[in-house]
């Protein structure tokens, strides 16, 4: 009896020590996550089931009405939809050019380190100060690229490239791609640094051309950093409201719209509405990152 | 880099520069030596560097436009002129005077640097022990932290300022710094996971039988290799909070207390924009970031070298 | 193994939802002066405390309203010492947001100047004028503001910065173009931009219709052609009359080319700024164009002129009110009826006017600035005032209906029919008629 009980106390002791064990370590970070993170998004999902006045006053639980309104919104799909090309298209474009911008900067070149410094300046300005200089720059009359494209017989007289929304999409895609290059290529930079030179030598031994030593050796090394730059952009770029809001207000209507720049534009009128957006958004990135993973990691098995 | 890393490099490894720069792959441990002797390129290096250039400089085009256009005089704003007739000079000094700009500044500094210590000292332990240790929660814990960085501090804002209104840190830094942590912890964690995982646990064990304390080994191996992803994180965090603008807007309003990008918007008024203030203020904003990234960058080679070198 | 993982979770989540739980009853800050802990705001109480001014920034960056106010409070303090006030200054395209953010977690001011205050009459969080206000200075406002200001014969709102609208244009440009008189029909504003781009004006006619203020730049079109927001208190956004004007505009100016392009995607400010360029003929003005060109641009040659209307020009124009408003919660009535006597007495104001060129609020101060010289340019906005049209500002209706014009109208010149868009919104005003009414 005394034995048995002696020797269930010390289990039940290191179990609980053995679960408290990661608490010193990652202790800090669920505090910080927890506290500053979570309790706001408590918040906005408690909001987007209230019904708010247009003041801020809580009137009380609106049910579901809120998301009732937001999906019976005239410009609702369109919103969405546009949602999904900006997306896909930004992360995918920005993925590609990165890949290839990583290596190259990878060379060994006369002035690489202040190449390299002259990258990260669309990364170190302010989002909405580059797509503002780039509305700046595509002004009809007076904008630079115009002006540039005029002169190099491009176009006969300038363009409004942000009043209509067949140009002002493309344009504000590349800008979200420019803006995302720096950090994605620096990502895979540093992906890079840890791909050890030995691996190459093998390959050199080999007789393997340098595509396929790229596409056998370097991606596959590769992955983790590719993985990390993919879904921080998927993330950033779902979210990104400065560089719509900046060129277009999302205009003509709602048509350069998407999700996240529709519901900052529903705070105006219905707060509640707009809550109800942020949970579907918060919804739709969960769905699109989690997607992702899972395509990512079946491959892994494939392989 | 070069002197220290050139001394630093044993004889040997110079011998991979070649195959590793044909190959593609170019993470010479070579190149502080060619930095020296520049005659070492290649016709097919000058080649990638010249297309390098190019790119680099359409990086900078934007931002070189939106320094003319500071530098303009004000009846010259609107001309379609690649450069004004002449540079007004004054518009650099004005805005300091116009505005709040060197206190914003200020703020902004502390409020980035203060954010990136957060964040690494927070970030750190947690994926060094994430990477090395199965315990149980591990995966809810790096999808939990995976979730933060999904949210969009936006749709956020109401929860926020009832969170600092009630803790009473309205208008204060503290606020910013606590923020920018927590919504760019996930970054870091991850990405440190990443680098420690990558690291065999055998070399911490070598430096162990040296005589090292598990600290100290942590310090003198761990530490240096894992210090490209380090420098990631942290550029990635100093960036994330120095260009945070929607929560420090609401956050904070008195006009000294708020960082650079809120003081920078209020040249946009109701009825008219200061645009060579706007863009003055937006190139003075640029530079500290450019700083940090070169002082670090130099950081990273070297950490690497000393990596390479163990 | 499961249970483990949930607990983790549950952690970070059970604080949160402790902090949060907490945070809906938190009535600690109810005073809102965390720099007076002594005062104790239940009303009646002496005339101590600290009250709360949240103000928006019309300005452009040099911290000029900032200052106007810090002035304003200094020389309050003269005379009140124990009243201390907490300025907030937020820019004016954030502030609604902000203040509801405040206000949805009962962090409320005592005293705030933006856009808009039937919202939070309905709501029952503004005392009424007469409460804060003594009769002298109330009785000072100019009348026409009275009917915009009142919700069901009590007024609310107190009128704070106004502004009107005229035509503005380019003297030079006309002489260019052989124009000698400026357009008073809608049909001479069409031959006029027609020379203008003859002549080869980049934009004859400026039609910011973007989502900055295409309520107000509509609004200028529905008045020449006897239309309007609202026919006997209800909506009537697609009347007859305002498809008419926008049909008008978008047949003859849009598709004729002689707008800036896409009109429904430009904002006033940029077309401004293009003004001062000198590639605009001509725009429907705000008055503080005047002080920027007189500032800024003073080799711009420009002249105003009543806004055409269809068959003439208008007499009565479009006016803008922004209002100050002062909130029940923290009950400091007394403190806020002795800050807004000072701060709406002609010294004050006068000084804010001016500065930034918009048209005066109290009598007093608009026979002192149409007697000053120096306002010549301004006198023709000044003497639009009286007999100004406002937006429907008294009704909690309009305030939500105003975001969604900003942001649909402008798809009336950028391919949609003018009549299904504003048929879309008379949907949207009977919708937030009836949520209001709920």
């Amino acid at each position: 009896m005394a034995e048995t009980a002696v020797r269930r106390a010390p289990t039940v002791v290191t179990r609980v020590k053995k679960a408290l064990a990661p608490l010193p370590w990652i202790g800090p970070a669920v505090l910080l996550i927890g506290v500053v993170v979570l309790w706001p998004v408590v918040v906005m999902v408690w909001s987007s089931f209230q019904r708010i006045r247009r003041t801020g006053i809580v009137v009380g639980s609106n049910g579901t009405d809120n998301y009732k309104k937001l999906f019976d919104e005239p410009d609702f799909v369109a919103v969405l939809w546009n949602t999904v090309v900006w997306v896909l298209v930004v992360v995918a474009i920005t993925l590609v050019l990165s890949l290839f911008l990583a290596q190259l900067f990878n060379q060994h070149f006369p002035g690489r380190r202040f190449a390299r410094w002259a990258m990260i300046v669309p990364w170190a300005a302010s989002v909405f100060m580059t797509a503002v200089v780039f509305k700046w720059m595509l002004h009809e009359t007076h904008g630079a690229i115009n002006t540039l494209m005029v002169d190099l017989h491009l176009m006969d007289a300038g363009k409004d490239w942000l009043g209509r929304p067949s140009t002002a999409m493309p344009w504000m895609m590349a800008v979200a791609v420019f803006v995302s290059l720096p950090f994605t290529t620096y990502t895979l930079l540093a992906g890079l640094q840890t791909v050890p030179g030995e691996v190459y030598e093998a390959a050199k031994i080999d007789g393997a051309s340098t595509w396929r030593t790229y596409l056998s050796i370097t991606l596959p090394l590769l992955k983790p950093a590719i993985l990390v730059a993919v879904v921080i952009n998927l993330i950033n770029v779902f979210n990104s409201f400065p560089i719509i809001w900046a060129m277009t207000n999302g205009g003509p209507g709602y048509e350069t719209a998407t999700t996240t720049v529709f519901m900052y534009q529903l705070k105006a009128s219905d707060i509640g509405e707009s809550a109800a957006m942020s949970v579907a958004n918060f919804a739709m990135i969960i769905i699109l990152v989690a997607f992702f993973l899972v395509v990512s990691r079946n491959k892994e098995t494939d392989r | 880099m070069s002197t220290s890393t050139a001394a630093g490099r044993k004889p040997g490894t110079g011998a991979a520069k070649q195959p590793a720069a044909a190959s593609g792959g170019g993470t010479s441990p070579g190149r502080g030596k060619s930095v020296l002797g520049g005659s070492k390129y290649s016709q097919k290096q000058l080649w990638f560097g010249a297309l390098a250039w190019v790119i680099a400089i359409v990086f900078v085009l934007p931002y070189v436009e939106m320094a003319i256009t500071a530098l303009r005089p004000k009846d010259e704003l609107t001309s379609d002129g690649y450069v004004p007739s002449k540079f007004e000079w004054a518009n650099f000094v004005d805005v300091w005077d116009k505005s709040t700009l060197g206190d914003n500044l200020k703020v902004s500094l502390l409020v980035a640097g203060m954010s990136t210590l957060l964040v690494l000292v927070v970030s750190l332990p947690a994926a060094y022990y994430t990477a090395r240790k199965r315990f149980r929660g591990r995966g809810v814990f790096l999808l939990l932290v995976l979730v933060t960085q999904m949210f969009q501090p936006t749709s956020l804002l109401v929860g926020l300022y009832r969170e600092f209104y009630i803790l009473d840190l309205l208008d204060s830094y503290w606020a910013l710094v606590l923020v920018n942590g927590a919504f760019n912890l996930a970054f870091s964690v991850w990405i440190l996971t990443a680098y420690f995982s990558a690291i065999p646990v055998e070399l911490e064990e070598a430096a162990m039988i040296d005589g090292a304390s598990r600290l100290g080994a942590l310090r003198r191996v761990t530490l240096p290799l894992a210090m490209p992803g380090i420098v990631t994180a942290v550029i990635f965090t100093f960036i994330a909070a120095w260009n945070e603008f929607t929560v420090a807007l609401v956050l904070v309003t008195t006009p000294d207390k708020q960082p650079l990008t809120v003081g920078i918007n209020s040249f946009l008024g109701a009825y008219r924009v200061e645009w060579q203030y706007l863009f003055a203020g937006s190139v003075v904003a640029i530079v500290p970031v450019v700083i940090l990234f070169a002082y670090i960058e130099k950081h990273v080679v070297s950490g690497l070298t000393a990596g390479s070198v163990k | 193994m499961k249970r483990h993982q949930m607990a983790l979770a549950a952690t970070g989540l059970s604080a949160a939802l402790l902090l949060s739980a907490c945070g809906g009853s938190d009535d600690k800050k109810d005073d809102g002066d965390k720099a007076a802990p002594g005062a104790s705001g239940a009303a009646g109480a002496p005339k101590d405390g600290t009250i709360k001014l949240v103000v928006a920034d019309y300005g452009s960056g040099d911290g000029s309203m900032q200052k106007y106010w810090n002035g304003v409070i200094s020389s309050f303090n003269e005379k009140n010492p124990g009243i201390k006030v907490n300025l907030q200054v937020i820019n004016w395209d954030d502030i609604d947001k902000q203040v509801a953010t405040m206000i949805q977690n009962n962090d409320m001011p005592d005293l705030l100047q933006t856009g808009g205050y039937a919202d939070k009459v309905v709501d029952d969080l503004l005392y009424p004028v007469d409460d804060v206000m003594s009769p002298a200075t109330k009785a000072d406002f100019v009348d026409s503001f009275t009917p915009a200001a009142t919700v069901k014969g009590k007024q609310y709102g107190i009128p704070f910065t106004s502004s009107t609208r005229q035509l503005i244009y380019n003297t030079d440009l006309f002489t260019k173009a052989g124009i000698t008189d400026p357009p008073k029909t809608w049909d001479e504003l069409k031959a006029a931009a027609t020379k203008l781009k003859a002549a080869g004006v980049a934009t004859p006619f400026g039609l910011p219709l973007g989502k900055e203020e295409a309520q107000g730049e509509f609004m200028n079109w529905a008045l020449g052609n006897g239309g309007g927001y609202q026919t006997n208190g209800k909506y009537t956004v697609n009347s007859a009359q305002n498809v008419e004007a926008l049909n008008w505009v978008n047949d003859n100016l849009v598709k004729g080319g002689l707008t800036e392009s896409n009109p429904g995607t430009k904002n006033r400010k940029d077309v401004y700024t293009d003004f001062y360029g000198g590639s605009v003929g001509m725009v429907n003005s705000n008055p503080t164009m005047i002080a920027t060109l007189k500032k800024d641009y003073p080799n711009l040659k420009y002249a105003t002129a009543p806004i055409p209307g269809k068959a003439g020009p208008l007499n009565e124009t479009l006016g803008v009110c922004d209002w100050m408003m002062a909130f029940k919660k923290n009950g400091h009535k007394d403190q806020i009826k002795a800050f807004l006597d000072h701060a709406f007495s002609t010294d004050q104001q006068i000084k804010f006017q001016e500065q930034y060129s918009f048209p005066p609020v109290t009598k007093s101060v608009m026979a002192k600035m149409t007697t000053n010289p120096a306002n010549a340019g301004l006198k023709p906005y000044i003497d639009l005032l009286p007999k100004a049209k406002f937006y429907p500002l008294n009704d909690v209706a309009w305030d939500v209906l105003s975001p969604k014009i900003k942001e649909q109208l402008g798809s009336a010149v950028s391919g949609k029919s003018p009549k299904d868009v504003l048929d879309q919104l008379q949907k949207e005003a009977e919708a937030a008629v009836a949520q209001q009414k709920s």
